[in-house]
């Protein structure tokens, strides 16, 4: 049965190089005529990524165009470091998702930002405090996903995207002095910033007969984090809303650029506390790949079930959380006591209420005994079953189901534009899902969903997701089926890890790692595809960049949209229905 | 039984009693309604005293006060709990009469609950944060549907059990039960309405969440949600006055089980058991309201004239059966 299951894994695998080799060419011969000259090189990296190098930023919309054009690609992250040290100056790396053309492939256009240009400009001002401006060009009027990230590389290392419309600041406050950018490299971590207000943020100003503005947060009512939303009101309808983020920057991405490997990974399980497993997994399966590690099989599958229990705990939060909104406390309160028994079924399991602590660089930190692997297979039955049957009451009440049918919808050219990921996008009719589009870790030998095993269910699935409205009511489901996913897939899970005899709980870590390689790490939290992008330090065992992508951080201008043909009230289901991380997006 | 030119000292201070029992047990009430939200939702809840320490809590709290807002905004609290308490004098709770009757009948209370309700607005509105303002819009949008359905549902009551003084309909409801009709079929439709206008008046699901702490969908609390302190524990404490007020309105309208008839005659012994009997009621029937509460989601906002339509259509379909059944 495992044998088979293995075969069947190097077969994908062997299909899936084949069809990357196959893809690299086709790239290339389609990228150099296109592109005529300009592209440097493609090379093929750690098995899955495509690596694009232009030999001028000039050319970074027309490649990313193309690719978008051609290739159906999806903009999955936009990554700058500040790679001067290293002789380069600032690199540019556009990761694009194409999974109409190759599944389980990362294509990287990578540009360098070269500083002529800047001393040109120094040479032409006579003042010499003419400021450094560093630009390239904005990719935003091909791919309208691009302007946060752009956004961000202005905030973070002072590069201006010429062309983007809205180079507001992002993620550095009014407070922050405008010169200083945190993630370039002679900005040291111990720097302290004085605090000035010369800066201002405009919001889109709304104006009109009966047009009001109302200001929510950023402080709540509540226990929840900080966010600032504005909204334009004509009397209950919502004309505009605008969501201001990152009152609580943390700053990961720079700490992490001063710590050793593993203290990173403690920092990624941190990120955002109902992440835990799939950042530290992504953090962790980056590292893997530059290390070229065999996880043993023992540790991919207690990584996967508790990916999954971390999962169902959090779909059950949310479910629970939208009943509450729509003010049927009675669903509210089952639902969160089961989420309270998944979340004790955590600590009895992994020690971890909220999972920490599971994952390590090239394996797992805990084990599961055979009594707790029993326990788990007995008490997941259970409470599936109490699920269902809350979830059946729930359906039964047409008070609850009116107030999300219809609420809150995401057209699927919203979900396009914004490249939107996990279950929102799900619900708008795309089907994205990193455990089946980059199966990683234990997925290719699993049955992920019902959707995808055979061709007549895949399908029969695109036709159902045609049909879906993106609405509330929409998400309720799509987490519903879900959670009972992922209930099947911990216990077939638990049933392996009984069979499994194997002790094995990591590969030996090798003491440093080849200095500056770097990889991609992904994983699909409950939020949806995570990225971590890392590059390792000089010393082989740090990190020189490391750049970190939630579902969160995609997903929050999806808010925007959703609210538009809404009334107020209804805005808070709207909210949790999709379910976006403050922390999870101020990293 | 009474007359209402003559009312004796006596009468007086009984009516006095009476009307400071039903102000001393509103937040009683209150903590039913929540411990048995409670219950139904698995939770153990918090004792049903709970409200009388948030108010003595509050009351020794202070005040903030937005420099924004005017005399409104200061005066409204005192005015709500004034009005509210002032209708708990012509209400018959405990007893089936009011020695007030003669200075106010239902009209009346009603009145003085708009009167609640407008300075409920214009204190939302003062102080100019934007969910005072959103929360005094819905509620207006609301009660131009609730006023129209209460005052017809107060027609057929009228109709059914004579005249708009409080007194002599709880005393006729009452005789009307000792003499063997249990419910006139107009008055059916009458519980119905008047349950639902029972829930939009008091702010319950599905017109509002009183537990919410999302200001977005509030629609009484936007309204008082800048009261802090003492001020906050007259709008609270006048909020649960107008609560017992509309159950014992409903009570001895539509239950008028175990009450008092003007032939047994007023004695130490009947007036005992019909005010413990009252009491009994008025906590069922608000379990009762708590109860329903859970069963159902807060609506969507436009979705609510839709109910209250319903209890427009049976309050009239009350003065068609009035008529065809006499």
């Amino acid at each position: 049965m495992e044998v088979s299951h293995e075969v069947e894994a190097l077969k994908q695998a062997d299909i899936s190089s084949a069809a990357t080799t196959s893809l690299v060419a086709k790239f290339q011969t389609g990228l150099l005529a296109a592109l005529a000259k300009k592209t440097g090189g493609i090379e093929l990296l750690n098995e899955n990524e495509i690596h694009v190098e232009l030999q001028s930023s000039d050319s970074i919309p027309e490649a990313c165009s193309y690719l978008k054009q051609e290739f159906q690609a999806r903009l999955a992250m936009m990554i700058c470091s500040d790679e001067r040290q290293l002789g380069r100056g600032f690199v540019l790396r556009y990761v694009f998702e194409a999974k109409a053309e190759a599944r389980n492939v990362f294509i990287f256009v990578t540009s360098e930002l070269v500083e002529s240009r800047n001393e040109k400009e120094e040479k032409d001002g006579n003042n010499s405090d003419v400021k450094h401006i560093i630009s390239f060009p904005s990719i935003v009027l091909q791919i309208p996903s691009a302007v946060l990230y752009e956004r961000e590389v202005n905030d973070m290392f002072g590069l201006l995207p010429a062309g983007n419309p809205d180079t507001r600041p992002l993620v550095l406050h009014e407070q922050w002095p405008a010169e200083a950018f945190p993630l370039r490299k002679e900005f040291d971590l111990g720097t302290k910033v004085k605090r000035t207000l010369q800066r201002e943020y405009k919001f889109t100003n709304i104006e009109g007969d009966g047009i009001c503005e109302i200001p929510v947060g950023p402080v709540h009512a509540g226990i929840i984090e900080p966010g600032h939303f504005r909204f334009s009101i004509q009397g209950e309808n919502i004309l505009n809303l605008e969501t201001r983020l990152y009152y609580t920057h943390k700053g990961i991405e720079k700490l992490a650029e001063n710590m050793k490997l593993d203290q990173v990974l403690l920092l990624s399980e941190r990120i955002s506390g109902d992440e835990s497993v799939a950042n530290s997994l992504a953090y962790c399966q980056a590292l893997e790949r530059i290390g070229r590690l065999q996880v043993p099989e023992r540790a991919v599958l207690i990584r996967t079930l508790c990916a999954e229990m971390e999962r169902v705990y959090n779909h059950i939060g949310t479910l629970a959380g939208m009943s509450t909104d729509v003010g049927f406390a009675y669903g509210a309160a089952r639902l969160n006591i089961l989420k309270e028994r998944m979340m004790s079924l955590n600590e009895q399991v992994t020690g971890s209420r909220l999972l920490f602590g599971i994952n390590r660089i090239g394996g797992v930190g805990t084990d599961l005994s055979k009594d707790t692997a029993r326990l788990l297979y007995i008490s997941l039955k259970t409470i599936l079953d109490d699920f269902n049957l809350v979830i059946s009451h729930l359906r039964t009440k047409s008070s609850v189901i009116d107030r999300l049918r219809y609420t809150g919808i995401i057209s699927r050219q919203v979900a396009i534009d914004l490249g939107l990921v996990g279950v929102a996008a799900r619900c708008a009719g795309i089907d994205v899902d990193t455990r089946l589009d980059n199966p990683y870790s234990a997925y290719p030998m699993l049955k992920v969903d019902s959707h995808h095993d055979s061709p007549q269910h895949s399908t029969q699935y695109s036709v159902e997701m045609q049909k879906r409205v993106g609405d509330a009511l929409s998400r309720f489901d799509v987490r519903v089926e879900e959670v009972n996913d992922s209930i099947r897939i911990i216990r077939d899970l638990v049933t392996r890890l009984l069979d499994d005899g194997s002790k094995s709980l990591a590969a030996p870590r090798p003491s440093s790692f080849e200095p500056y390689s770097h990889a991609l790490g992904y994983a699909e939290s409950h939020r949806g595809q995570t990225l971590h992008w890392v590059m390792v330090g000089s010393d082989g065992n740090s990190l020189y960049r490391y750049k970190v992508r939630t579902a969160s951080f995609v997903n929050w201008p999806a808010i925007e949209q959703a609210v538009l043909n809404d009334i107020v009230p209804d805005f808070p289901l709207v909210n949790k229905s999709l379910d976006l991380s403050y922390s999870g997006n101020d990293l | 039984m009474v007359e209402p030119t003559a009312v004796s000292l006596q009468l007086q201070i009984i009516g006095v009693v009476q009307t400071l029992g039903l102000i001393g047990i509103a937040p009683l009430i209150t903590g039913i309604m929540r411990k048995v939200k409670a219950r139904t939702q698995k939770r153990i809840g918090a004792s049903i005293i709970q409200p009388y320490y948030d108010l003595a809590k509050l009351l020794k709290k202070d005040e903030v006060v937005s420099d924004q807002s005017s005399w409104i905004f200061r005066s409204a609290p005192w005015i709500m709990l004034i009005s509210t308490i002032t209708a708990a004098l012509f209400v018959p709770s405990f007893l089936p009469f009011s020695p007030f009757n003669a200075a106010g009948d239902i009209l009346v209370v009603i009145g003085l609950f708009a009167l609640v309700r407008f300075f409920t607005m214009l204190a939302g509105i003062d102080v100019a944060s934007a969910f005072g303002g959103l929360g005094a819009s819905r509620e207006m949008m609301i009660s131009a549907i609730v006023e129209p359905a209460l005052f017809l549902t107060i027609f057929v009551v009228s109709l059914s059990l004579g005249g708009t003084n409080l007194t002599s309909i709880a005393s006729s409801a009452a005789n009307q039960f000792a003499s063997g009709v249990i419910i006139m079929p107009s008055m059916i439709f009458a519980v119905i309405a008047f349950f639902v206008i029972m829930l939009a008046e008091t702010g319950r699901i599905p017109f509002d969440n009183p537990a919410t702490h999302l200001e977005l969908t509030m629609v009484h609390e936007a309204m008082v949600l800048e009261y802090s302190g003492k001020s906050l524990a007259m709008v609270q404490f006048s909020q649960s006055i107008k609560q017992v007020i509309l159950l014992s309105l409903f009570v001895n309208f539509f239950v008028p089980v175990g009450m008092l008839t003007p032939a047994i005659g007023l004695s130490a012994a009947s007036t005992a058991s019909t005010a413990l009997s009252f009491l009994a009621k008025a906590m069922l029937v608000s379990a009762l309201v708590a109860f329903a509460e859970t069963r159902v989601a807060k609506w969507r906002l436009f979705r609510i004239p839709d109910l209250l339509a319903v209890a427009i259509a049976s309050s009239m379909m009350g003065v068609v059966f009035f008529y065809f059944w006499r």
